[in-house]
């Protein structure tokens, strides 16, 4: 589904992805970790087309399309989907408002009429049950004076709404009490399915015993250094990324 | 004869005791020549709106006064920041004291303008800075540049720092009926040095004092300047100040503004930022009684990018007092993150006091963080009862909350001895004793 | 036959506010220039008694004294007063033009506003077959008011059948001598509204007018007089959403309101005069005289979404006189390409326990330069004076300007005043988030103005908001590159 070859990008001329491959299939869940500043957060916004960032080399393809001429609107059209570490304020934009926009903009790419009303309201009702969500909550503005829980929730409510293909999670667990995790764990759960990928982006274990990954892989450096199975976020957790990091450097 | 006729009459008699071959007499030249064209300004103009000079201008003011005029330190002690040691420029009725001053040549010049004027050992700094800044288009910055000869001169060069503060008093003696002083100022600060300034007016008696001061300030790179003016002079004296701040990049300057006596009072304070990341910070506490009336004219010009501005006025107004805050803030095409913020709050506590206030932003860049806010209101009733029903009598709790109020302006002043001052002042002017030591 | 309010419900939905009229049109045009004669002219061709033609030669005489105010942030080429016709015509419709000679970018914009294709051939002056229904459905709700006693019609109606009320409130808010424009106003005006509405009486629909510049000279010097006498209510929509292609034309109103002791009076208007095109050229002059008077315990709300004309000068105001009166402005005012707009409010305090509330929105974009100008001004016996004002900045690119100039004046110890303002832009984050939920950069733009001008979109009545959303949107087109 997702197909990422020796990607290389910078920010303000810097090197940060170091080449970077990586496949994620239909149906599966790929969590990537890794210290501070190994690029994990880069690779989250070059994936969704984030031009502050300039490709240098290799490619991604959606689907066996490649993405390099895609702007970010159309990767969201096509499917894209990121939760941000930190999602943007919009003052005076309701989230109703906000997901109603997204949602047909992404039915006139398609080609298809504005979503009725009816079906909108019955389309948010289902989903704000599935994360807990008050009805209210849905008439404020746009992650104005959200809590962190809050801003997360919200990132995946809007998850669950356009039903991406492949949607990435960066630090989706960050912010998050222990309730709060266990909703939003619960929601990628029931959202997950044999069509669509989940790419968890973390820096601890803990979100992983909610959402279980098929596979992990540990950025470091712009480049991911080891990838293996689901114990392998277990064994960092123990051996924190040091080891890893002398391993690599030798 | 009207004051302006006087003014420009008397410019050749002014002419007769300075040397009229030297280049500033060119400048001198050209700025009388401005004045005439424009004259006082009038209500019409919109910065004087809410000022007038009428009555200023039927004054039969004398403009040269008269020469003996000896004080003795200890009429005049308590005029000074006497708690610390201090350097001292000190004028009396115009004409500098030795006697009262204590200046310094040792690694940095603070002494006066009249030498640097005619000495050729300064000839360099003042072609390079005097009256760079200063409005040649503003009628009273003229007027003053015309008869420019005397004042306080301070050069701190690179890397310096004086081993103290610097006062610089100026008081009138009542020797003359009525006296205009015109003090112009020059303090040069370069690369990485810092000066703290500290000024006063001062009428001595009951006689009619006009001033009309113009301070330029040049901040070179990564330069500090705090400057505090203290303006709690006598019912008859009034003040025009106009002071111009040319700021290079990472400069730091802070002009503390005390306003608690005088008859009119106008601080035109003007601040551009010719450099990358400068800070420059007013702030101002305005008390005011009777018929006093103070009028704060602000003006930061953000002329670069990565730059901050920060201006605090708090008003406090009685009996019929009025108060003008005009804060202007412009930021220029290029002058992209700039952060500039303005607060004036004012409280009025006089049926017959008024406030007139104008914040203006104009606004050019779009990459910026601008803000003004505004408030004029009274004292809060439910801290005003908290206090009383903690035994406070009203009158104290009054004084304890506008204190309160005028706080957080003193906390940037850097001389302890003088936010002492500065306490036991507005104490004074509120009419109370707060019963503690502030 | 009496309409039911069941009725009239279901007329108001389906004609929403297509309701109003349009001033009769002569076909007659005067030479250029004024003068008493011409001031005498105007009077006479629309058959005024006496005491009007005098109120405007009066008028005539002080403008004659006054000068152009010069105070405004905005620069322009002063319109020739001589060269001006005071009363003209509408240009003919031609039988030979179709739409095929119709500038396509005008037509596309009509098109996102969704005026029709008779509607369009109309602005355009291209002869149509078919006859617009607006006369006779004002004719049919002209009953229904009159059944309340609402007196709405053209202000030459008003003159010549209800001259008591004319004659007293006319010039009572905004004097003659009031200013340049107005004065000037006062002299030629061509035409404009009136509207009354009894003792206790609440108006029953929204009424509304609207001014198309390019029917020639009714729409430039139009006078508005609205009249809402003890404990009504009436809500009044002013628009012209349709934009014209004219040269430079001055277009200086005059608006007076007068809300006697418990009215309330609710005045929107959308204004999108032609701004002139991508260069700056052309486009309209917006001189605009609105106040208010609000006696004890009135209230009037103005409402605006500015998007039009090349120069706009315009403060819809309040006068609080009466003892705890309520005035609020609400204002949206977006500048784009070459145009600069100067407007505010001024609220008055002079009655006990008077309260304003002043939200204004301006957005800039392209080479534009909008300013904001307010006075808040509490008296001396406006004991318990209470102010809240917020002024909101947005940019859009680097070329344009946005300023503040709120004056505020307190002689009471008892006001209370708030002034609040920022500046501020639309961030890079904030696109990208849109743009990674599918929305491009043209709607995400749209959506964050709209959430940023919705404090005052919301104060509109619904079908006017839906209209001012679109109009932000296409006079915010092209504006990000």
């Amino acid at each position: 589904m997702l197909k990422i070859k020796d990607l290389h990008a910078n920010v303000d001329d810097k090197e940060i992805l170091k080449g970077i491959n990586l496949e994620v299939k239909a149906g599966e869940v790929h969590a990537i970790m890794g210290p501070n500043g190994s690029g994990k957060s880069t690779l989250a916004s070059v994936i969704a087309g984030n031009e502050h960032f300039e490709v240098t080399q290799g490619s991604i393809e959606l689907s066996g399309e490649d993405l390099e001429e895609v702007s970010p609107e159309e990767r969201a059209h096509k499917g894209v989907f990121l939760s941000f570490q930190y999602p943007v304020e919009i003052p005076g934009v309701s989230v109703t408002n906000f997901m109603k926009t997204a949602i047909n903009e992404s039915r006139k790419a398609k080609g298809l009429e504005d979503m009725p009303a009816k079906d909108m309201l019955k389309l948010i009702r289902e989903k704000s049950e599935l994360l807990e969500i008050d009805r209210k909550f849905l008439s404020r503005s746009l992650n104005e004076g959200f809590s962190g829980g809050e801003k997360k929730r919200n990132e995946i409510f809007q998850m669950a709404m356009l039903e991406p293909k492949v949607a990435i999670l960066d630090e989706t667990d960050s912010g998050l009490d222990i309730d709060a995790l266990r909703i939003v764990a619960s929601g990628v759960n029931k959202l997950k399915s044999k069509d669509n990928a989940v790419i968890l982006i973390t820096h601890y274990q803990r979100l992983l015993e909610y959402i279980v990954p098929d596979f992990v892989h540990v950025l470091h450096n712009g480049k991911i250094v080891k990838s293996g199975g689901k114990e392998l976020a277990l064994e960092l957790e123990e051996k924190g990324y040091d080891w890893l990091k002398q391993e690599t450097a030798v | 004869m009207d004051l302006k006729d006087k003014l420009i009459s008397s410019f050749m008699a002014f002419e007769n005791n300075v040397d009229v071959e030297h280049p500033v007499h060119d400048v001198r030249m050209a700025a009388i020549k401005n004045f005439e064209e424009k004259g006082f300004p009038s209500k019409k103009e919109e910065a004087w709106k809410y000022t007038s000079l009428n009555n200023i201008q039927k004054i039969d003011f004398s403009i040269f006064p008269k020469e003996d005029n000896a004080l003795e330190y200890k009429d005049v002690k308590r005029y000074f920041i006497h708690e610390i040691d201090t350097y001292k420029i000190v004028f009396v009725d115009g004409i500098y004291s030795s006697y009262l001053s204590e200046t310094t040549h040792d690694g940095v010049d603070i002494c006066l303008m009249s030498a640097a004027l005619t000495k050729p050992m300064y000839k360099q700094v003042i072609d390079v800075y005097f009256n760079k800044i200063a409005s040649k288009d503003e009628s009273l910055t003229s007027l003053n540049t015309a008869f420019s000869r005397e004042g306080a001169y301070i050069y701190i060069p690179q890397n310096k720092m004086p081993k103290k503060p610097i006062e610089i008093l100026h008081f009138s003696t009542g020797n003359e009926a009525s006296l205009l002083l015109q003090p112009r100022n020059l303090i040069v600060v370069e690369e990485n040095a810092e000066v703290q300034i500290i000024e006063r007016h001062q009428s001595l008696t009951t006689n009619e004092v006009l001033t009309n001061a113009v301070t330029e300030i040049f901040a070179a790179k990564s330069a500090i300047v705090d400057f505090y003016k203290i303006q709690n002079d006598a019912p008859t004296a009034s003040l025009i100040d106009n002071t111009y701040i040319d700021q290079k990049d990472k400069s730091h300057v802070k002009v503390h503004t005390f306003s608690f006596g005088g008859k009119l009072t106008r601080n035109n304070l003007n601040f551009y930022q010719n450099g990358e990341f400068i800070d420059s910070t007013m702030k101002g506490v305005t008390i005011l009684g009777e018929k006093q009336h103070v009028d704060h004219h602000t003006l930061v010009h953000h002329i670069e990018p990565n730059c901050e501005s920060h201006q605090d006025y708090k008003g406090i107004y009685g009996d019929s007092s009025t108060g003008v805050f005009n804060g202007k803030i412009i930021v220029d095409k290029i002058a992209q993150k700039t952060n500039a913020f303005q607060q004036n709050n004012n409280i009025l506590i006089s049926d017959k006091a008024s406030i007139n206030t104008k914040p203006q932003l104009e606004i050019f860049a779009d990459d910026v963080k601008c803000s003004h806010g505004c408030t004029i209101g009274q004292l809060d009733e439910d801290a005003l009862f908290y206090l009383q029903s903690r035994g406070i009598p009203q009158k104290e709790a009054r004084a304890l909350l506008m204190y309160a109020f005028a706080n957080n302006v003193l906390s940037s002043v850097r001389i302890p001895e003088l936010k002492t001052r500065i306490n036991k002042l507005i104490a004074k002017k509120l009419g109370v004793n707060l019963g503690f030591d502030l | 036959m009496a309409y039911t309010e069941e009725e009239l419900k279901k007329e108001l939905e389906t004609k929403e506010y297509e309701y109003g009229f349009y001033t009769d049109i002569e076909s007659e045009t005067f030479p250029n220039g004024l003068n008493e004669e011409i001031v005498i002219a105007i009077s006479k061709k629309k058959g005024e008694p006496e005491w009007m033609t005098l109120w405007r030669l009066e008028a005539f005489k002080y403008w004659k004294e006054m000068e152009e105010p010069e105070w405004a942030n905005v620069h322009y080429q002063k319109p020739d007063f001589q060269a001006i016709s005071y009363y003209s015509a509408p240009k003919k419709a031609d039988p030979n033009k179709t739409l095929d000679d119709v500038d396509p970018e005008l037509l596309e914009m009509y098109k996102k506003l969704g005026i029709s294709v008779d509607e369009q051939k109309k602005l355009q002056n291209v002869a149509v077959d078919i006859v617009m229904d607006s006369v006779s459905v004002a004719t049919t709700f002209k009953k229904t008011l009159a059944e309340k006693g609402i007196i709405f019609c053209s202000i030459s109606e008003a003159i010549k059948e209800h001259p008591e009320l004319v004659k007293k409130y006319i010039g009572s808010v905004v004097p003659k001598r009031d200013n340049f424009y107005a004065a000037l106003n006062s002299a030629v005006f061509s035409d404009g509204s009136f509207c009354y509405i009894p003792k206790g009486v609440r108006c029953p629909m929204e009424l509304s007018t609207y001014f198309r510049i390019n029917q020639a000279g009714t729409g430039q010097f139009e006078r508005t007089l609205v009249i809402a006498d003890e404990d009504s209510y009436v809500s009044y929509l002013e628009g012209c959403t349709a934009p014209s292609r004219d040269e430079n034309q001055l277009h200086a109103a005059v608006v007076e309101l007068v809300a006697l002791d418990g009215a309330e009076i609710k005045y929107s208007t959308v204004q999108n005069w032609f701004p002139g095109n991508k260069e700056g050229k052309g486009g309209v002059f917006n001189f605009v005289t609105k106040r208010a008077l609000c006696e004890k315990n009135a209230k009037v709300s103005w409402t605006q979404v500015e998007t039009g004309s090349a120069v706009t000068w315009k403060y819809p105001s309040c006068i609080l006189k009466g003892d705890n009166s309520i005035g609020e402005f609400y204002s949206i005012a977006v500048t784009n390409n070459y145009q600069q707009a100067d407007t505010g409010t001024k609220m008055v305090h002079i009655g006990k326990n008077t309260k304003s509330t002043i939200i204004s929105k301006g957005i800039s974009a392209g080479k534009s330069q909008n300013s904001y100008r307010g006075l808040v001004q509490v008296n001396s016996r406006a004991d318990g004076a209470r102010n809240f004002s917020q002024c909101d900045s947005l940019l859009m690119g680097n070329e344009c300007g946005a300023h503040t100039f709120p004056y505020i004046e307190a002689k009471n110890k008892s006001a209370m005043i708030e002034h609040e303002a920022t500046t501020s832009k639309i961030g890079e984050d904030q696109i990208f988030y849109c743009n990674q939920r599918g929305i491009d950069t043209e709607k995400a733009i749209a959506l964050i103005v709209n959430g940023f001008s919705k404090e005052v979109l919301n104060k509109l009545p619904m079908e006017f908001a839906v209209e001012a959303q679109k109009l932000l949107e296409i006079s915010l087109e092209g504006s990000v590159g």
